[in-house]
């Protein structure tokens, strides 16, 4: 690749004028609005509002073109390079040999110009963005050919396949995973507050327009019990909808893909397309994650445990999820294609653990049923009726701390260190045995009564750690002897047993 | 748990060395309280008492905390790991492959160099968590840092 300095694509200068209408858009109505109530003549607030457009307008493309100006990027057959700031000078070079991830993004305005943002990931954890290489934007063509120059590897010797490997398509049928998130249920109610709260910063009140108070009056002849089961359907209707929606703007076009240079590549998304590249060889292993609701539609989702997938992303989707909700089984699928080993026979944890969760659902009812108390002596207004939320958690919170338990397991393959737990979202991670830079054995005094102990495994990828909680004490130190062979023994008080022990 | 304590543990200087601090911190803790006290109550005996119950508690932690401190942290580097193990009511073991140690600090506080003592902390890539030594003796702590960054570099690659 020539090692000349190169430019972003001039077309950003469009794109930043069109992208300005964000600003335009509410600034001007504030403006028309504040005016109008001065009694100001209409013409000027044409006038006025006309002004501030252009104004926000040539400002933004000002700021675009000197950051243009400011901004540029090369890549030598060793190094990857970023000038950039207007302000303050700053210049970046990545070793190419660290780059991890290629991030491919288009909106729907750069989408029509043509362009894209790439984001070049290094895995570093030295600070929080700087990690990452920005080119914002690239034209569509350039965005290809960095991401097939940066990521490229020679096939491996042994027999690679040199077509792209399709591991995962998109099924509309998976479409019925979409609603089973919190936000279908408290979507609507959401939706109506943020627009509530937007229409007020403008000055309108919602809930005092004509319109609304129509509505209000005919929903008062309704009798009550009907509303109670109304709202809530409306509410679910609207939550779903928006549900349903955001799969389709999301995974539209979903693919997952092997490629013959040794990475991984996604790609979806309807009106922002989104296309990630990932390195096989910074994959530490797959988790399966499922959440309550879609566990209970038993649904699954596939995330990659991966060195240089930033954490703190703002986008619908974490980078590090691999498929959309899909069922259980395709969802074993594609971790077994992405991270492939036996499918292990995990372990279930000793009865001391359900009994430790049982004890905490249990103290979790008793702090419910104080604080009602409390409540009920401090200001005597409860109803003799809120007893029933205390009563109604004692099923509830033993059902979880069975459920807790039941999710409890662990085991070993010859490749990874299978771990599971969790109630609100359980997750089973299977992590390369490999990729263990340590471990960390936690022991609290109420453990030691039970004889549990938690085994932590320290990664560099995804999550950083990944835990064992709860197994039998002597459990997690086989556990950790076994998964990483001589970095334990020699610390065991019942000496080296040269792996002869089993995990119990 | 089957796992044996590591073979040492801090300087004794760095019981003294929480000593000192604990104390000063229930010297702060003292003012803290008794000048709001003496100026902006009507020194009433039984806030008194409270007050100078807190102090008290303290100053016996200042006095206990730091013995047992250093009878239950442990530490050992080996040359194929660093483990350590420290506390009573939540215990915790640690072990780091040395293949897998990406830098070591040694750091020491002014109070710490009054008393010739240094902590030595060990990184890896992951981010849960460093292992850190309390508490050596500084020449020891020097040593150890250098021995454990040329133990480190000899190992190829970048240690993930």
């Amino acid at each position: 690749m020539s090692d000349e300095w190169l430019r972003l694509h001039r077309r950003t200068f469009l794109a930043s004028a069109v992208m300005s209408m964000a600003l335009v858009v509410p600034l001007v109505t504030v403006l028309t609005k504040v005016l109008l109530d001065q009694e100001v003549a209409l013409r000027l607030v044409v006038a006025a509002d006309a002004g501030a457009t252009v104004l926000i307008i040539i400002g933004v493309v000002i700021y675009d073109v000197l950051r243009w100006r400011a901004t540029t990027y090369r890549i030598t057959g060793e190094r990857v390079e970023l000038r950039s700031g207007i302000m303050v000078r700053e210049h970046r070079s990545i070793p190419r040999d660290r780059v991890r991830t290629v991030d491919v993004t288009a909106d729907p305005v750069r989408r029509v110009l043509g362009l894209a943002v790439v984001k070049v990931g290094t895995g570093e954890r030295a600070g929080d963005d700087k990690a990452e290489l920005t080119l914002d934007p690239v034209g569509r063509a350039d965005a290809d050919r960095l991401r097939r120059t940066l990521l490229h590897r020679s096939p491996e010797p042994d027999g690679t396949p040199q077509a792209d490997a399709t591991i995962a398509e998109l099924r509309w049928a998976w479409i019925r995973y979409a609603p089973l998130t919190v936000w279908a249920f408290v979507g609507g109610a959401v939706l109506v507050g943020v627009a509530h709260r937007a229409l007020d910063i403008i000055g309108v009140e919602l809930f005092s327009l004509d319109a609304l108070g129509d509505l209000w009056d005919r929903l008062s002849v309704i009798p009550g019990w009907l509303l109670i089961v109304l709202l809530p359907a409306a509410d679910l209707l609207v939550g779903t909808v928006g549900a349903v929606a955001l799969f389709v703007e999301s995974w539209w076009h979903y693919r997952l893909d092997r490629e013959p240079s040794g990475t991984l590549r996604l790609r979806r998304g309807l009106l922002t397309t989104r296309s990630l590249t990932l390195t096989e060889r910074r994959l530490r292993g797959v988790e399966l994650s499922r959440p309550l609701l879609l566990r209970w539609g038993g649904g699954a989702r596939v995330k990659a445990v991966a060195t240089g997938l930033s954490k703190n992303d703002k986008e619908t989707e974490r980078a590090d999820t691999l498929t959309p909700p899909v069922p259980l089984a395709e969802a074993l699928r594609v971790a077994q294609e992405i991270s492939p080993g036996e499918h292990p026979a995990l372990r279930a944890h000793p009865k001391a653990a359900r009994a430790r969760r049982m004890r905490w659902a249990g103290f979790a009812v008793v702090m419910l049923a104080v604080a009602t108390a409390a409540l009920d002596a401090v200001f005597a207004w409860v109803p003799w009726w809120a007893w029933a939320v205390p009563a109604a958690a004692v099923p509830a919170a033993a059902y979880f701390a069975a459920d807790a338990y039941r999710g409890l397991g662990h085991g070993l393959t010859g490749r990874h260190l299978v771990t599971r737990s969790g109630t609100a979202v359980r997750r089973t991670v299977a992590l390369d045995r490999t990729g263990i830079i340590g471990w960390h054995f936690r022991q609290s005094v109420f453990q030691r009564r039970a004889g549990l102990a938690t085994l932590v495994a320290t990664t560099a990828a995804g999550h950083g750690s990944y835990t064992v909680h709860d197994a039998a004490e002597a459990a997690a130190v086989d556990l950790a002897d076994l998964a990483v062979p001589g970095l334990v023994a020699p610390f065991r008080a019942s000496g080296d047993r040269d792996g002869f022990v089993t995990p119990g | 748990m089957d796992l044996r304590p590591p073979r040492n543990r801090a300087d004794r200087r760095a019981v003294t060395w929480w000593t000192v601090q604990g104390l000063i911190g229930a010297a702060v803790a003292a003012v803290a309280v008794g000048v709001p006290y003496v100026l902006f109550t009507d020194r009433p005996l039984w806030l008194a008492a409270v007050a100078a119950g807190f102090v008290a508690a303290l100053l016996a932690l200042a006095l206990v905390w730091p013995r047992a401190y250093y009878r239950l942290s442990r530490w050992e580097v080996t040359d194929e790991a660093v483990y350590t193990c420290s506390g009573w009511l939540f215990r915790s073991w640690r072990i780091a492959p040395m293949s897998r140690i990406q830098t070591v600090d040694t750091v020491r506080g002014p109070l710490q160099r009054l008393f010739g003592l240094s902590d030595v902390t060990v990184t890896t890539a992951s981010s849960a968590g460093a292992i850190k030594i309390e508490g050596l003796d500084h020449a020891l702590a020097a040593g150890l840092a250098e021995r454990l960054t040329e133990i480190t570099q000899r190992t190829p690659g970048d240690a993930t």
